[in-house]
């Protein structure tokens, strides 16, 4: 150990004492995207303990251009595993753990429950308010960070019960009014910066340095390079909301979250499809030739399709609580309709003439 | 009192500034936030926190910082 991380040990901040505390450590990361990719690799590199990837994405062209962990030929695969495998080839010492489905209100209590800080590298309200939540109920440090175009924001939240995500910004954005991840630009290194900024932050809160941005809101403009510190108070009211409710409350802002649903007209009938028709049998009208399957037995079949998966009921709303279901199995390549059977059965037809 | 208002994020391109100042006595930051969305309309449905000389303040704190910062949240990751 002491030849690896020798340019820590020489620094009297950290010693074999601090080096100790790194290795010791467990980091979830929640989101393996332009601000977890690079606060990952730094953090492989430092020799923390575990290091936990939650992620259900996949890695797509786009993504190439800021999130350098990934390769060419990581297109497709989730992103989560992608990131273990780059990871343990850097530092084999590291306990890498590779959560391929989304941070979820089911799920969140018991990923988080097993680390010790929480690097939040969402691009969403929705999960971003979770994550602070459930870091209130556990007593867990949240590292935030953000970012729009430019510039970035970067906190340290309920360190040492100090302030919160919620005592910021108390009222999450509505629906629209943020524009979300995929619908505005960045310039490449915005995130590679302020991932390591949060990488940084959570090496401190880890070697229990001075100067932890708790309390704090840092903001940076890398145009301008106008960076600013500004202090903010704790919100007891907000903190106990949380407390007294005893589990994170769900915004009702979903934004990126729910990406995964899909339009008929973001659909060609060219394309294979595996329809899953999530109603009770005898619900009207029936799509028959569109292969619906009892869906409480189907999943493990599914698993091995590698077909898309669309999964249809009459509304779109229990496709999509059936989808997030198999997104937490790791499903990856499945949405769910927006619309109803009916319009679906509409659509075929047409596209059968 | 003249103060100096900064835009973060989106907020610079609601009002297409990243600063101005202005000259004027206001008593607290909800009547400075009441005072900017006359001014730019379209800030009336956006969700910012008002920082003054550094500290983000409440609504009802009275103004008298003369660095006024308008921050909204970010999304991205």
């Amino acid at each position: 150990m002491e030849i690896r991380y020798q340019r820590h040990i020489q620094l009297k901040e950290i010693g074999i004492e601090g080096q100790k505390k790194i290795r010791n450590s467990k980091v979830l990361v929640v989101g393996a995207g332009g601000l977890g990719c690079p606060a990952m690799q730094y953090l492989t590199a430092s020799g923390i303990g575990t290091l936990g990837i939650i992620d259900p994405d996949v890695v797509t062209l786009t993504n190439l251009q800021r999130q350098i962990l990934f390769k060419e030929k990581d297109l497709g695969r989730n992103k989560a595993q992608s990131a273990k495998k780059h990871l343990q080839k850097l530092n084999t010492e590291v306990t890498i753990q590779a959560f391929p489905f989304a941070l979820t209100h089911e799920n969140a209590a018991e990923i988080i429950g097993e680390f010790d800080l929480v690097i939040d590298g969402t691009d969403n309200f929705y999960t971003r308010y979770l994550i602070s939540d459930q870091c209130v109920l556990l007593n867990k440090v949240m590292i935030y960070g953000a970012l729009f175009k430019f510039e970035g924001q970067v906190a340290v939240f309920n360190y040492k019960n100090g302030p919160t995500y919620r005592c910021l910004f108390p009222l999450p954005p509505k629906i629209g009014e943020i524009p979300n991840c995929s619908e505005i630009g960045v310039l490449g290194v915005v995130p590679g910066i302020i991932g390591v900024y949060q990488a940084t932050e959570a090496l401190k809160v880890i070697l229990e340095l001075g100067g932890i941005l708790s309390g704090k809101l840092l903001t940076v403009n890398l145009l301008t390079h106008r960076n600013t510190v500004l202090d903010f108070d704790k919100n007891q009211q907000e903190i106990d909301k949380i407390k007294k409710q005893g589990k994170p409350i769900p915004i009702e802002n979903q934004d990126c979250f729910l990406d995964f649903e899909v339009s008929l007209t973001q659909l060609s009938s060219k394309e294979k499809i595996k329809w899953i028709d999530v109603r009770e049998e005898d619900e009207l009208p029936r799509v028959t030739h569109l292969n619906p399957i009892n869906h409480s037995t189907a999943l493990d079949t599914l698993l091995e399709s590698n077909k898309k998966i669309v999964a249809f009921c009459q509304t779109g709303m229990r496709s999509k609580i059936f989808v997030q279901k198999l997104k937490n199995k790791g499903i990856e390549n499945c949405f769910s309709l927006k619309e109803g059977a009916a319009e679906l059965k509409k659509w075929n037809q047409k596209s059968q003439v | 009192m003249i103060i100096k208002v900064r835009y973060f994020g989106q907020l610079q391109e609601v009002t297409g500034k990243s600063e101005e100042h202005f000259e004027l006595t206001l008593d607290t930051t909800a009547s400075l936030r009441r005072f900017l969305k006359t001014l730019y309309p379209k800030l009336g449905t956006m969700n910012f926190k008002i920082a003054q000389d550094n500290k983000i303040t409440s609504d009802s704190s009275p103004l008298k910082g003369q660095l006024i910062d308008l921050l909204p949240p970010f999304s991205g990751g």
